[in-house]
């Protein structure tokens, strides 16, 4: 904290989109904030994107609807955008620039941190490997969230994503350990009905103690969106690493997230890349996903399970596409499913947990996990082939052996994949009903599970 | 003259300085009050444009930039083995000490312990005369690599004087000093090298000799020769990184350099975890002692993950110059290309196809263009080799985007990523249909030699029947398996068995992660006498469901799992169970 | 109640003529019975431990909401009332600032402030704000900064001035006030700690 405070610029140039820029600064810094007064006595925040030549170009969060070129003016703090953390941060609900929403008074700091965050030194950190049972079979069993992950949601409009990571966050918890768990949520421009189902579903399991929320919903300003998940992922690192406690962080709806990116960019003139995002995108993301991780040393945790809404379903549009190059994985929902009523309705062939392997196993898990998930996955993947053959050619056309993959793909959506949304399963049950699916193959099937496993649990013919 | 300036102008990773007119292109600059480490891009009168290594959040206008007078240079010597470094080559070890856990701004150190001591054997001796790279000793750099101390490049040479004996000392000691021309020149264990310059050398090779990677797919149907270049690209989730590792992991060269550039800092845990448990298939040593780690993962600043690429491969071709051979795994060079990007777009160059720069092609052409095998300069003769792999992440999966299409024109090797196969669970989700080796008839003289004779008939033989099944695919499409004749079917299934007991490789299985090119073969050669038996077997009056049926189908799915690398015997009495079984349908006996 | 009588005699008979039959029925009927009840048990046994169960996950949800949200009131009075606390503080202090005497370390301080002000606007040729009490002291001081000139408007502060340069374009607070208010989180910082809370 400086006691020196900024010199206020009155001279603006310019004023277009959620930039404001000032001509005479003589003395500002690169990303320094910046507090802008209106003419009515209003203050929002800003940062600075661009300085130089006697010019600042301003990003103001809340929106430059009501500013004027005359009357506004403009403070450089001196110092960079801070979050003020400190244990009380718990329990409390923050707006998207992490400002008390909850009619209680600002928390008093132990420390006030730069929400940009310093990127981890690889070398400092230490590889996620703990399993974290979320009572979801097919996250469990298939897709394995482990300590420091960062796993995305893949969904679509009117999808059960919220209420998947609801259950998530309520169910999550690291078997064998008595360490602290907290979550964070950060509502990215999101519908205030969906916030607030998730606040409701955190105080029903009584876990509102150990939440953080921030809440930027879909009528505050659209810009505040670029620092909401920031601030969210510093109280979280805060926890984690100042605190030892193992954090959950919840971001939804990273889309509004890159659309408030894009806005700028386009404000500033920036040569676009794919779809008018600019050509930044995937260094701007990882500079938030890349804040889930563990590190030599130190106890906690950040775990990140941001949700992404695709448009229009679509992989391959360049927000799911850049942040499945970043994440470790991808938890993908399928529209098919979801109208089938299914829930979750998690396409688990195009869904992957890069850090599975390690999470899992004898002494996490169990032995055969790996081989039976792996088997089951090979299985799946050979109904829906043949489902799709089926359609052209019919039942008639098939093989004994298809018709019986066929029924062992019903057979795992039906008992392995649905789940209720209170069902809490245990690891142990959710790989028991993994190898009742397996055990409806004939043995000579079983091309990826080794003899000894088969023998154990194997209960076909 | 040192260049003094002061920064004008600040945005992102660019800054602008003016008083800059002594300023040399590419010259490294010290920038701003904490000392950022930034290189000169473009000049304009005296205003500098430099690109800033480090964080610039807090830089303000006004403050000094000072010139070094030196460009972007890499420190070679010992102690670069089994380090982790950033794009600018500071160990990220050292760096975790002043700044702990996360990466602090303005920290200079040395890349390697100046102080640590090596034991030096001399190999040349006062009054011998020596050229720019000749060997004039060597150290134990680690367990698996001996060092040859090298007179640097760009060194005039001559006869040796003051030569210290054999003995323990660091880099720092001067170990001989060589006169030319009444010119004193000193010699230590270490030298600077720039970083964009590529290090001269002899001659080049033609590469002929294969790359082993231990992957079936990669050494059995698209092969990489030393030297060589290669690229993968894919979409996300598609085993990308996991190939790589594979890569770095099994191939059989002396060093191994993995440049993590701009991608997830826990790959680079993880390859910092595993790589010191993991031992070499041929020396049973740790392979963290052949590798070399440069880390500037996504969220570091984004102008040194441009110069990631250099400082790895001018590393790969120092280890290169002392007769090994080097693999460069660079991951990913789409992100290497998106920080061309943007640098461009500060810079406000005219863009090229979806805002990359019109010289994006160029940078991709010289990068690639360091790959070879040669005959290292200065005596004694040494023959070394890097092999640089790139990975591309096509943005949607789409291959016809600049980085791919572009690289694709650089590349000899295209092994084509498919996230089909990956949805599918087929890994490494190399798609068979789209993947091209341009080594393939050079170096099927030294399978021949080594492994079989038959191995490239073999090869086409296998490839053949994957082929035939790719079209046969369309005709089940539409009328279903039960249409095809009985000759077709066993095309389908003797594909289905390439696919899951040869094509697919578990990495995270012990036996099957590294697969030795005698049990290549032998796996080859199983599967294609199993093709050509059925097919006998049918004309004999076999029925398809007897041979599907055959419990040697089963194991053969699985000897990759279940067979050892010494266990080769046990493969060849497979052989002898297919036989034996074919002929017990058929009741015929066959002969080979 | 012959008629009565004959009846219980067929009926009777019929009894004893179909004894056996019943008999074994009833007896088949019985195992069956058993068997059902005996395969019945466990399911109801464990449909018994479910519904336990089912209960004690219900009650444990209950719980740990109330013990949850009761926790968090608590938690957040206690915020609240600190809060108070620390309100209490700040007017008392601000009363003390502004009932100081103007003694020659407050004429000092404004000297400070001067100083420290024309030197972040980088000119000395600036209009000064203070308020009315404050006036004297700063026309005092601004003789040494040339093209200093005092406003006539006054501002209502508790101390200290504002400085603008002259076109107006620039303009630095350094008005007791703000300086508290920049202060104010360490200041609430050190007086939570002297309460005993916080870190």
């Amino acid at each position: 904290m400086t006691s020196q405070g900024g010199v206020q610029y009155s001279k603006i140039a310019e004023i277009k989109g959620p930039l404001v820029v000032v001509d005479d600064v003589e003395n500002a810094a690169f990303d320094e904030l910046v507090e802008i007064e209106t003419k009515e006595g209003e203050r929002r925040l800003g940062k600075v994107l661009e300085v130089g030549n006697g010019k600042a170009i301003v990003q103001v969060f809340e929106g430059t609807s009501g500013l004027s070129i005359s009357g506004t003016s403009a403070k450089f703090v001196g110092k960079l955008m801070e979050m003020p953390v400190s244990k009380e941060v718990l329990g409390r609900v923050f707006d998207g620039l992490g400002r008390p929403k909850d009619g209680l008074p600002d928390p008093i700091a132990d420390k006030f941190i730069d929400i940009n965050g310093e990127p981890m030194n690889p070398e400092q950190r230490e590889y996620p490997k703990d399993f974290i049972q979320t009572g979801v079979s097919v996250i469990d069993g298939m897709i394995t969230l482990v300590r420091g992950q960062k796993l995305p949601i893949f969904s679509g409009s009117g999808m059960s994503h919220n209420i998947l990571a609801a259950q998530i966050a309520r169910q999550a918890n690291v078997v064998g350990t008595k360490d602290d768990f907290a979550v964070v949520f950060a509502a990215i421009g999101v519908q205030y009905s969906e916030a607030e189902y998730f606040r409701r579903s955190l105080e029903e399991s009584g876990a509102l103690k150990r939440s953080v929320l921030f809440l930027n919903t879909a009528d505050d300003p659209a810009i505040e969106r670029i620092i909401t998940p920031r601030v969210a992922l510093t109280v979280a690192e805060y926890l984690a690493f100042d605190l030892g406690m193992h954090v959950l962080v919840i971001l939804t709806d990273m889309t509004n997230y890159a659309e408030a990116l894009r806005e700028i960019s386009a404000a500033r003139e920036e040569v676009p890349g794919r779809k008018g995002y600019p050509g930044y995108l995937y260094t701007d993301l990882s500079t938030i996903y890349e804040r889930a991780g563990k590190l030599n040393g130190r106890k906690g945790s950040v775990t990140q399970v941001p949700i992404l809404s695709m448009p229009s379903d679509d992989i391959t549009h360049p927000i799911p596409d850049l942040t499945g190059y970043i994440t470790e994985g991808q938890v993908v929902l399928g529209r098919d499913l979801f109208r089938q009523g299914v829930y979750p309705p998690i396409n688990i062939l195009m869904s992957l947990s890069r850090l599975m392997k390690d999470g899992i196993g004898e002494g996490s898990t169990r032995a055969d996990h790996s081989e039976v998930s792996n088997q089951v996955y090979d299985a799946y993947s050979r109904s829906q082939e043949v489902r799709a053959l089926a359609g052209i050619v019919g039942k008639a056309g098939l093989t004994d052996i298809d018709l019986k993959y066929m029924e062992v793909g019903d057979m795992f959506e039906k008992e392995f994949l649905t789940q209720v949304t209170d069902e809490n399963r245990t690891i142990e049950e959710t790989l028991n009903l993994l190898w009742k699916i397996v055990s409806k193959l004939p043995k000579n099937e079983i091309t990826k599970i080794k003899d000894k496993y088969i023998d154990q649990y194997y209960q076909g013919k | 003259m040192a260049a003094k300036g002061r920064i004008v102008w600040v945005s992102g990773p660019a800054v602008r300085a003016d008083g800059m007119s002594d300023a040399k292109m590419y010259e490294t600059v010290v920038v701003g009050n904490s000392k950022l480490v930034g290189e000169v891009i473009r000049l304009t009168g005296d205003v500098a444009f430099i690109q800033v290594y480090e964080s610039t959040s807090g830089l303000k206008p006004g403050e000094p930039v000072i010139g070094t007078g030196n460009p972007l240079s890499v420190l070679l010597g010992p102690g670069i083995i089994g380090q982790i470094y950033d794009g600018i080559q500071r160990p990220l070890k050292e760096l975790s000490k002043v700044s702990g856990s996360f990466i602090g701004k303005g920290i200079t150190t040395t890349p390697v312990d100046m102080t640590k001591k090596y034991h030096f054997v001399p190999t040349v001796s006062n009054g011998d005369q020596v050229e720019a790279g000749s060997v004039i000793g060597t150290v134990k750099e680690t367990d698996l690599i001996e060092n040859s101390i090298m007179v640097p490049p760009d060194h005039p040479g001559g006869k040796i004087s003051n030569m210290v004996s054999e003995g323990d000392y660091n880099l720092e000691t001067v170990l001989a000093t060589t006169e030319k021309n009444g010119q004193t020149n000193s010699l230590k264990m270490y030298h600077r090298w720039p970083v964009r310059k590529p290090r001269p050398y002899k001659n080049r090779y033609d590469p002929t000799i294969p790359l082993i990677t231990g992957q079936r797919v990669i050494d059995t149907f698209f092969p990489i020769a030393k030297g060589g270049t290669g690229s993968i690209p894919g979409a996300f989730g598609t085993g990308k990184t996991v190939t790589l590792h594979q890569i770095a992991k099994w191939a059989d060269s002396q060093v191994v350099v993995y440049i993590g550039c701009g991608e997830r800092g826990n790959e680079m845990t993880e390859v910092l975890v595993e790589f010191p448990h993991l031992k070499d298939p041929r020396s049973g040593k740790p392979l963290m002692d052949r590798t070399v780690l440069v880390a500037n993962t996504s969220n570091m600043p984004v102008a040194a993950r441009e110069a990631s690429i250099y400082t790895g491969v001018t590393i790969a071709e120092y280890y290169r110059d002392m007769g090994k051979d080097v693999v460069l795994v660079a991951d990913s060079t789409s992100r290497w290309a998106e920080s061309l990007r943007e640098m461009s777009g500060r810079l406000e160059e005219m863009p090229a196809e979806e805002g990359y720069p019109s010289y994006l092609a160029s940078r991709l052409a010289e990068f690639y263009e360091r790959a070879g095998r040669v005959r290292a300069i200065g005596s004694p003769d040494r023959d070394g080799s890097v092999t640089l792999v790139g990975a591309v992440s096509p943005s949607g999966g789409d291959f016809t985007e600049p980085v791919t299409t572009h690289t694709m024109r650089f590349i000899k090797t295209f092994w084509a990523l498919d996230a089909k196969l990956a949805y599918s669970r087929h890994y490494p989700s190399i798609n068979w249909m789209n993947s091209y080796s341009g080594y393939l008839g050079d170096i099927a003289k030294w399978w021949g030699e080594n492994i079989s004779q038959d191995w490239l008939s073999l090869r086409s033989e296998a490839y053949g029947v994957l082929q035939r099944e790719d079209t046969l695919k369309e005709i089940v499409r539409l009328l279903g398996p039960e249409a095809l004749p009985d000759e077709e079917k066993l095309i389908l299934e003797v594909a289905r068995m390439l696919k899951i007991g040869l094509l697919q490789q578990n990495s995270f299985d012990d036996v099957d992660t590294y697969c030795s090119p005698e049990k290549q073969y032998k796996l080859l050669k199983l599967l294609v006498e199993f093709y050509r038996r059925g097919q006998q077997a049918l004309k004999e009056g076999a029925l398809l469901s007897d041979i599907r049926a055959m419990p040697i189908v089963t194991t053969l799915l699985k000897a990759r799992m279940d067979i050892k690398d010494n266990e080769m015997p046990k493969l060849d009495s497979l052989d002898i169970t297919m036989k034996e079984q074919f002929k017990a349908i058929t009741g015929v006996k066959i002969t080979n | 109640m012959v008629s009565n009588f004959a009846l219980e005699e067929t009926i009777d008979k019929i009894l004893h003529n179909n004894e056996k039959s019943v008999l074994s029925n009833i007896q088949s009927g019985f195992i069956e019975s058993q068997k059902t009840l005996d395969n019945a048990i466990p399911k109801l046994e464990q449909e018994f431990d479910k519904i336990i169960s089912d209960g004690k996950k219900e009650a444990d949800k209950i719980e740990k909401q109330i013990i949850g949200s009761s926790d968090l009131e608590a938690r957040n009075k206690q915020l609240l009332a600190l809060e108070i606390a620390i309100d209490k503080v700040f007017t008392k202090a601000i009363d003390q600032i502004s009932n100081m005497t103007k003694s020659d370390d407050y004429s000092n301080l404004i000297k400070s402030l001067l100083e420290e002000s024309t030197q972040i606007l980088g000119t000395t040729n600036v209009i000064v704000n203070t308020n009315s009490k404050d006036k004297t002291i700063v026309q005092n001081l601004l003789s040494k900064y040339p093209g200093a000139e005092l406003s006539s408007d006054t501002i209502d502060c508790l101390g200290g001035i504002t400085v603008k340069s002259k076109d107006s374009t620039m303009k630095f607070d350094n008005t007791l006030d703000a300086r508290i208010q920049r202060m104010k989180p360490l200041i609430r910082k050190e007086i939570a700690s002297q309460f005993g809370v916080g870190n």
